[in-house]
């Protein structure tokens, strides 16, 4: 576990030396700056548009920074040839992956964080309340951030980062998407579809902006099953990613 | 690999084929029905309303409401659901009832991955 965490703060350090990770930052506070320059024209419920914008845009944000933070990772390493010494001897190809994911699931949680900040001060530049559920739709949307994360690690080992970006972005579309909507894609077999819709994960389940901007109560109870249906799915993912990872030959 | 993919698509194909949680597909009828409903048309006894006009409610005071007009120009008091907001409250944070089968999701999933693991280790240590 040590070793992980060693490898994990080594990640972290390389990835906020990397300029991908700025850029997408200012990006998603541009954004959200766009969304609150927004002129009201006296509309009531304002709140409300920021709120649902600005939470939509937290979540492209977790989108771009698990492409932006993973996709390339695992092919620099192997292009540059510093995987091989890293699991010659210290490292596991498992202490490895867990090693690069905590690392960039850190980065992705800060990142996301500050996204959050920047959307309060916008709430607070507006003279607009800030609702008690903003900080846990952000952990929501970051939940669904490492899932996407593991499946950008998962596509990482067997596809190029100009392929991982159009897959994962894919996954991320069909995983928004209802079952009745799914099978709408191929109305023709519908039996496929629905077995195939099981496969992917529900990302519904981790959007909460509606009630926020509605005012509405959550349960504290569906923000935990919510989290552990989300951590689950990751691992789940990862678990995929190391398999296809393990029988890899690195040569 | 490919014995744990398998594995892995079945137990989830035998999990989930019996239902999935669409809201809309799982929801009981008490969840799906909006407070009261009424066709286009009709003499409403709880709004009263005759639906061929639109119009605003007004309370005792003759105070018209100012919360936000269904499409058919009236709205309910707090916490009673107006008409045509049923995509509303089909969202999983809405639906209690889907709550244990995420939970049960999640756990399938956790165990997959457990399966999946131990099986891809095992197959690299021969």
């Amino acid at each position: 576990m040590r070793t992980v965490f060693t490898f994990s703060l080594m990640t972290l350090r390389m990835l906020f030396r990397r300029r991908t990770l700025w850029g997408i930052l200012l990006v998603i506070l541009l954004g959200l700056g766009g969304i609150a320059s927004v002129p009201t024209f006296d509309v009531s419920n304002q709140g409300r548009f920021i709120l649902d914008f600005g939470l939509f845009g937290i979540e492209v944000g977790a989108l771009l920074l698990a492409l932006g933070l993973a996709a390339s990772l695992y092919p620099r390493d192997r292009e540059t040839k510093t995987i091989m010494p890293l699991l010659a001897v210290p490292l596991s190809r498992g202490q490895y992956l867990m090693g690069r994911f905590f690392g960039a699931a850190l980065v992705q949680a800060a990142a996301l964080l500050v996204s959050c900040l920047g959307l309060m001060l916008i709430l607070l530049f507006n003279g607009l309340p800030i609702p008690g559920n903003l900080l846990p739709a952000t952990l929501l949307i970051l939940v669904e951030g490492w899932f996407l994360l593991s499946t950008v690690f998962f596509f990482s080992f067997f596809a190029s980062p100009p392929l991982n970006w159009p897959l994962t972005t894919m996954l991320f579309i069909v995983s928004q998407m209802s079952v009745a909507e799914f099978i709408g894609l191929m109305p023709s077999s519908p039996g496929l579809m629905r077995t195939l819709r099981l496969l992917l994960p529900h990302a519904d389940v981790f959007h909460i902006k509606d009630p926020i901007a509605h005012g509405f109560e959550i349960e504290p109870l569906y923000f935990v099953v919510a989290v552990f249906y989300g951590l689950c799915y990751s691992a789940f993912m990862l678990s995929l990613a190391l398999a296809v990872f393990r029988g890899r030959d690195l040569k | 690999m490919r014995a744990s993919l398998l594995f892995a698509a079945a137990l989830l194909a035998i999990s989930g084929c019996v239902e999935d949680y669409d809201v809309a597909e799982v929801a009981p009828g008490e969840h799906l029905d909006e407070e009261h409903h009424h066709e286009e048309g009709d003499y409403c006894e709880e709004c009263h309303d005759d639906h061929d006009h639109d119009h605003a409610h007004a309370d005792e005071e003759g105070v018209h409401h100012s919360g936000d007009a269904t499409p058919s120009g009236h709205s309910h008091d707090a916490g009673v659901r107006n008409h045509g907001t049923q995509w509303f409250f089909n969202q999983p944070w809405a639906a209690r009832f889907i709550w244990g089968k995420l939970a049960r999701d999640g756990a399938m999933f956790l165990l997959l991955a457990g399966i999946i693991f131990f099986l891809s280790g095992r197959r690299r240590r021969r």
